[in-house]
């Protein structure tokens, strides 16, 4: 038994450092413009699919798409920023609506083109076992565990000391003030786009390597990606880290000890009891109150 | 009427209002003074029930501390916002008709053509939607917003800012109007010293969150304190 | 309170929009339309109940929901039990479902203080909440297998609901009548108060308004609306499943629709969930046999960039243009 939670909490604290690269481009988009990307979690699948294209096509390991991903998903980004842009009145209603309608378009799409089959690499390189101790993992896993810590922190590095990363924390912080500094918001809100599409590329790929996708699978991300934003109140990188790492571990435990039936479950119940319970999240402030 | 007993607000690190405790009689204008950030609006907040306190609240012998803010506006507290703000989509008279139904709890088409007409916004009554409005006629809906709900103290938030003289002498005079007419408590907030001394019979001075002087607007002037706590940010 | 409200929704424009709608909701039966076509209408009036439930939460209480399936489902299985199980009559049942689905509003009421993105999420977790709960209780629900045997709509007077005409009569009936309440209370005080919340809400609570009470009247009215088209819906097809019952189809196409035809007026919810489901199931359908919604999704996207007060908002605009007469405001 004790073995079966440790594994539990081992492939959750994986899983869980996925869910923390798609939830903070979640947050930076956030951040930025005040708007819940609802098709964030199909950027994710997008890039995931990416993976699986080039990796069926060429034989190739998947994270030899990271630069298609990398180009398609910054594309589809951007593009989905100009479209929130057009919005005039009303942004917040509207744009929750809109982001939600792209959300179906690209879902749909990816059914369209990719078939509504689960998809998971084949390399058996990444699927090889590795041990530590009494636990296991695959190392695809282990592999897209430390490139996410990598991201976070190179994230964690351009917004503390690049221009653009302070720019970014300044306009989230106070637009009106940050534009008497002579920031461009719109090019900062671009470029917060941009770098959430990069690191749901990432993400996506990541995702495919260690565990399947199909095309329901971005608005599952999404609203995942929603909950840990929640969990960790306060954008702070190490707080979405374990907000995530909590959601994936609250999940993996589910699986163990109830049933996988009830994975869902258990991560909404977290989400529901964070948001009533602690209106600060876990870890920090933020207003979420009418 | 209103009694204030040890009023604390903190934002985070800052003590907004520090253990304000004062009474107002019924029937008094209260001048509240203070400069900018001396915490007059949150104890308007406080009173009216936007924003939690530690402290005491009473009001007609009554405990108003638990009350949440909308029955607060029932038991006959009325509030205007510094900043106005109306019922935007809504017209002006149907700004009042909701005070009115809401918070005195009857309707009453004869007693809003009447405060409309006090407040000289009968032309404007059911022209446009509220926020269509220009400012000075925002202040007086704020007024007559408040007066709708039949309130017996009336809180006033710098109505009287931004009026060229003139205009506020006559302000003065509707203000005294209606504090005749409704039988009303008011306290309001004011900057100009001028202006305190001929409407109120009393002033008490805040700065830093602290009470630092209560008495008529003659003594309260006269206060050292009061004229540095002035004079200190006043011409900052 | 109620005395103007109700003088004036007896004044012409609500009861000839009433009127309006029977007479255009009758036209398929004149026109004799198959029992296929009349199916895909009833299905269309199912959502635009939805659509109005959904509409009347997101435009009075300032509330947008992406969890309605959490009603829907609610009610069709609380119908369809109280039915099967004890034996209640269907047209009883379908009431009661209502009130069963408003009594499960009730659990989110700690959702009322969240605002925007927060609350839509929470009520979209709830909804997968009680999908996944219906699951595991087999014992009640029969469990992912579904649920089979319960009574379906009844013969009355003679007047068989069953038979798909009595159907359509039936689900348009209960979707006018839905629609009038719905502008009873936009007219009336509460409803005036509503709409101030939504764009002003401190303002609204410190003239007396208790916003909270409102919003959650305006929830659990939502509910109930939503439980019984469930019920409707549940009696029709005959079958349940969760994954049917709480799809979140129920929670995607009433906003869909209600962002087509206009979700700020009353008869845009209607009309737009009967254009877009026909257009999803005659004409997108056709097009992409697997993938369809894509159009769907192509069509609300378009309308939010380009019309976003729907349908309705463009009529009431070339009506206020050419008439010079003034629309009715949000
Ligand atoms: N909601 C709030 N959150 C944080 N600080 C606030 C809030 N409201 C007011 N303050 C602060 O409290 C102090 C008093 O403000 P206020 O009562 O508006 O002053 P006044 O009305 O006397 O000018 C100011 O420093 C202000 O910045
Ligand atoms: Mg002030």
């Amino acid at each position: 038994m004790t073995e079966l939670i440790l594994q539990a909490l081992f492939s959750g604290v994986l899983i869980g450092s996925v869910y923390a690269l798609v939830a903070l481009g979640l947050a930076l988009a956030f951040g930025a413009m005040r708007i819940i990307n609802l098709a964030h979690g199909e950027l994710v699948l997008l890039a995931a699919y990416m993976a699986y294209l080039v990796e069926s096509r060429t034989g190739l390991e998947p994270y030899a798409a990271i630069p298609l991903a990398l180009a398609v998903v910054s594309a589809v980004s951007i593009a989905l920023f100009m479209l929130v842009n057009m919005i005039r009145d009303h942004r917040e209603l509207n744009s929750l609506i809109l982001t939600f309608a792209i959300g179906i378009i690209l879902t749909n799409a990816i059914l369209l083109a990719f078939a509504s089959d689960m998809r998971t690499t084949t390399s058996a390189f990444l699927q090889d076992a590795v041990s530590f101790g009494d636990v296991y993992a695959m190392r695809g896993e282990i592999i897209a565990f430390a490139l996410s810590l990598v991201l976070m922190g190179l994230l964690w590095w351009w917004l503390k000391a690049s221009w653009y990363g302070r720019a970014v924390r300044a306009v989230s912080s106070n637009r009106g003030a940050a534009m008497l500094m002579g920031i461009n918001p719109t090019r900062i809100e671009t470029v917060s786009f941009l770098v959430a599409g990069a690191l749901a590329s990432f993400a996506g790929v990541a995702l495919y390597t260690m565990s399947v996708v199909q095309p329901a699978v971005g608005h599952a991300l999404t609203v995942k990606a929603f909950i840990i934003t929640v969990l960790a109140g306060v954008g702070s990188i190490p707080g979405v880290f374990l907000g995530a790492v909590l959601l994936g571990v609250t999940e993996a435990l589910t699986v163990t000890l109830a049933s996988s039936a009830l994975q869902e479950l258990a991560g909404m119940v977290l989400f529901l009891m964070v948001l009533f319970l602690m209106p600060n999240g876990l870890f920090g402030a933020r207003a979420r109150r009418g | 009427m209103l009694a204030l007993d040890g009023v604390t607000v903190r934002f985070g690190g800052l003590l907004a209002l520090s253990n304000i405790t004062f009474t107002v009689e019924k029937g008094e204008i209260l001048g509240l003074v203070g400069p900018n950030g001396a915490g007059k609006t949150t104890l308007f907040n406080c009173i009216s029930g936007l924003v939690r306190a530690r402290g005491r609240i009473g009001f007609e012998g009554k405990d108003m501390t638990r009350l949440p803010l909308h029955r607060r506006a029932r038991s006959g507290i009325g509030r205007t916002f510094q900043i106005p703000q109306p019922m935007h989509h809504l017209t002006v008279r149907e700004n009042l008709t909701v005070a009115q139904v809401f918070g005195a709890g009857r309707k009453d088409p004869a007693r809003i053509a009447e405060i409309l007409d006090v407040m000289e916004l009968s032309h404007k009554a059911d022209a446009d939607a509220a926020s269509a409005l220009a400012l000075q006629e925002l202040k007086r809906l704020e007024i007559a917003k408040a007066l709708a709900t039949e309130p017996r103290l009336l809180l006033l938030d710098e109505v009287l800012a931004g009026l060229e003289s003139n205009a506020k002498r006559s302000f003065m005079l509707k203000l005294r109007e209606l504090h005749a007419l409704f039988g009303l408590t008011i306290v309001i907030v004011e900057h100009d010293i001028e202006t305190i001394s001929n409407l109120c019979t009393r002033a008490v001075v805040l700065n830093f969150g602290q009470l630092i002087a209560d008495g008529t607007p003659a003594e309260v002037f006269s206060n050292p304190a009061v004229v540095e706590s002035y004079t200190g940010t006043a011409h900052a | 309170m109620s005395d103007t409200a109700s003088s004036r929704l007896l004044s012409g424009r609500s009861l000839a929009m009433a009127g309006g709608l029977v007479v255009v909701g009758l036209l398929p039966l004149a026109a004799g339309a198959s029992p296929y076509m009349l199916g895909l209408l009833i299905s269309s009036l199912i959502l635009a109940g939805l659509g109005l439930s959904w509409a009347l939460l997101g435009n009075l209480g300032g509330m947008v929901s992406f969890g309605h399936a959490a009603f829907f489902g609610v009610g069709s299985y609380a119908s369809a039990l109280l039915a099967a199980k004890l034996g209640v009559p269907v047209l009883l049942a379908i009431p009661l479902a209502g009130g069963v689905a408003t009594l499960s509003s009730l659990a989110m009421l700690p959702a009322l203080r969240l605002s925007g993105p927060y609350f839509a999420l929470a009520i979209l977790a709830y909804a997968q909440i009680f999908r996944i709960l219906a699951t595991e209780a087999s014992w009640l629900t029969g469990g992912a297998a579904g649920l089979q045997r319960f009574p379906g709509l009844p013969t009355v007077f003679g007047f068989n609901f069953a038979e798909r005409h009595g159907s359509y009569v039936l689900v348009l009936g209960m979707v006018v009548l839905c629609a009038l309440i719905y502008v009873v209370i936009r007219r009336s005080y509460v409803g005036i108060a509503l709409r101030a919340i939504a764009e002003s809400e401190d303002a609204t609570r410190v003239v007396g308004v208790n916003s909270t009470l409102l919003k959650t009247w305006m929830l659990m009215l939502s509910a109930f609306i939503a439980g019984m088209f469930g019920a409707l819906n549940a009696h029709i097809i005959g079958f349940l499943e969760p994954d049917y019952a709480f799809s979140g189809i129920w929670s995607v196409m009433p906003i869909i629709g209600a962002v087509f035809g206009g979700y700020r007026s009353v008869i845009g919810p209607v009309f737009g969930a009967v254009v877009i489901y026909m257009f999803d199931q005659v004409i997108a359908k056709s097009l992409i046999p697997v993938g369809h919604q894509i159009l769907l999704g192509i069509v609300l996207a378009g309308m939010v960039l380009l019309a976003p007060n729907g349908l309705a908002g463009l009529v009431g605009r070339i009506f206020s243009r050419t008439g010079g007469k003034h629309h009715a405001r949000a």
